[in-house]
């Protein structure tokens, strides 16, 4: 892991538009390495749009995406992961007919047909990337159809742990879960983070569960940043009240 | 490559069918191993099938395209030209793997039922194609006869053809057990996140497809010096595209083994029905069979067989 003298991550001047829609109106920010960025804002504000930006799953209509110093804003979606970026989904997207194991070695292979072809699995590393998101040794043969909502989470993270990324872009990683899974989710956040220094940017609409985690928050409403800064100065910010509660 | 002890038990039971079947001609007679024949070249057009359309998903009904230009390319260099069949052939399967390429091309942007539909316009445009582009080359829609054989006789047929499937029967099989096949069954299951874990699956499909049109060549080219004969009809009619799909698909997609079954079962069930219902109505007769076994066992003939074994060791234990 390579350490930059600037941000992380920077985003510049970012927009996007569907038809008629601006999804996305002209977003700026930068990510320092090793710091936890939330992103907030009320449904349809354009979150997850940028994430899809970020990780190159939507072109931006225009603007800027820098990465480690490097303008990556043309760079394809598996560059980019290769770079050191990685993403969870709202929704779980696990490799539905393979168990645990198969989805993380998916995450280990390498992008080289060859060594696809010469090189054998690990399943001894597999499980590793299992146990270290919180699998059982049992849990490592289930199928994503045997695990609850928060153990697909977990098999994201250790798909993602499995690409050894710098930064990881955690979309409603909160969703759909529990008291005790949101508490073992954010466990597992804080652990990684302390080991693998990793980066964070993360959605949730889940402000209690995010609040002990992000270093600083950015609100975005309607496709436009409305808001920056530490947790506790923007749920006192007028326009972030106003964007959700629509006073 | 590494190989584990279940593969080398596996190994064991190609090597075990390949002896088997090696011994058949000591046994049956002609007639049989002429149905065999069939059958093998069936399996290789249905494993070239498996391999690209049962693990990544992009299902192509498009599969006699690759196997008309591997036939028409060396019946044109061997027929017109008089080119050795030892060049021809190569020359064929170099051909369709380029037709494979051109095949990949929808598949950077569209898949599922337009992916499927544009490959059965390659088809469809290839078989007008042959009819009246160069019919004094093509041999219109006519085609060709007379073409050069590789071996003469049933036996020598038999042993050839079971020779080149059994190959390719092995070598597929041993490339899906990879970490490549479990990245091309990833890509059938949800592409946007194998791309998301640093995979281009441009690269990977495009592997695909090159290996499957290459099966595709190889059995299309030998296929044809086979018969000795090729006509648009029989090559980009719509059964033989159907045939190719039944057989992987009755046997087990995804599987490579399956494919194989399926096209012994098909071929031998189409043959032996022969006798009793000599005119189309056995199509119907076995389609019932297709539509039985899918409703009964969608994962088909191989996971009847591979679950009956798990049970005989159950019961051993």
């Amino acid at each position: 892991m390579t350490a930059t003298a600037g941000p992380l991550l920077e985003v510049r001047d970012l927009h996007m538009t569907f038809g008629g829609i601006r999804a996305v109106q002209g977003i700026s920010f930068q990510v320092a390495e090793g710091e936890t960025l939330g992103l907030i804002g009320p449904n349809g504000a354009g979150k997850t749009t940028v994430f899809n930006m970020i990780m190159a799953e939507l072109k931006p209509t225009s603007g800027e995406i820098w990465f480690g110093g490097e303008n990556i804003t043309r760079v394809p979606t598996h560059e980019r992961v290769k770079r050191g970026i990685a993403r969870t989904y709202q929704v779980p997207q696990p490799f539905g007919e393979m168990s645990v194991g198969s989805n993380i070695r998916v995450g280990m292979a390498p992008d080289d047909i060859w060594k696809l072809i010469a090189v054998g699995a690990d399943p001894a590393a597999e499980a590793e990337i299992g146990r270290s998101v919180g699998f059982s040794d049992e849990q490592i043969d289930m199928l994503p159809s045997e695990l609850a909502m928060g153990d697909l989470r977990r098999l994201e993270m250790a798909r993602n742990v499995a690409v050894s990324p710098r930064l990881l872009l955690l979309d409603e990683v909160f969703a759909g879960l529990t008291l005790r899974e949101i508490g073992q989710i954010s466990e597992l956040l804080v652990e990684k983070k302390r080991k693998d220094g990793l980066t964070y940017i993360i959605v949730s609409h889940d402000l209690r569960a995010l609040a002990p985690l992000v270093d600083r928050v950015i609100v975005m409403s309607f496709g436009e940043l409305i808001a920056e800064g530490s947790f506790d100065e923007v749920v006192k910010d007028e326009a972030v009240r106003d964007a959700y509660l629509g006073q | 490559m590494s190989i584990d002890r279940e593969t080398m038990r596996y190994l064991g039971w190609w090597l075990a069918f390949g002896v088997l079947m090696c011994l058949l001609p000591l046994v049956v007679g002609t007639g049989t191993l002429r149905i065999l024949i069939f059958a093998h070249f069936l399996a290789m057009f249905a494993m070239s099938w498996d391999f690209l359309s049962g693990r990544t998903g992009y299902i192509s009904f498009g599969h006699p395209f690759l196997i008309g230009i591997a036939g028409y390319t060396t019946a044109i260099l061997s027929f017109r030209f008089g080119v050795p069949i030892y060049y021809s052939i190569p020359a064929a399967v170099v051909a369709t793997i380029v037709g494979g390429t051109l095949f990949f091309l929808p598949a950077l942007r569209i898949r599922g039922t337009y992916f499927a539909l544009v490959t059965l316009a390659f088809m469809e445009i290839l078989y007008q194609l042959t009819k009246v582009v160069a019919p004094k080359i093509t041999g219109g829609t006519r085609g060709m006869s007379g073409l050069e054989s590789i071996v003469s006789g049933a036996v020598n047929n038999y042993y050839m053809s079971f020779g080149i499937m059994f190959v390719i029967g092995v070598v597929l099989w041993l490339l899906i057990r990879t970490r490549l096949g479990v990245a091309l069954s990833a890509i059938r299951m949800n592409e946007e996140a194998v791309r998301s874990t640093g995979h281009s699956t441009t690269k990977l499909k495009l592997f695909a497809f090159s290996v499957s049109a290459a099966v595709s060549g190889v059995g299309g080219a030998f296929y044809v010096h086979y018969i000795g004969s090729i006509a648009p009809r029989g090559m980009f009619e719509i059964n033989f595209l159907f045939t190719i799909l039944v057989a992987a698909l009755l046997g087990g997609a995804e599987t490579i083994i399956g494919p194989i079954m399926g096209a012994y079962f098909l071929t031998v069930l189409l043959e032996y029905l022969r006798p009793v219902m000599p005119g189309m109505e056995r199509y119907l007769l076995y389609g019932g069979i297709a539509l039985v076994l899918y409703v009964v066992r969608p994962a088909g003939i191989y996971s009847l067989i591979a679950d009956a074994g798990r049970k005989v060791q159950e019961w051993r234990r």
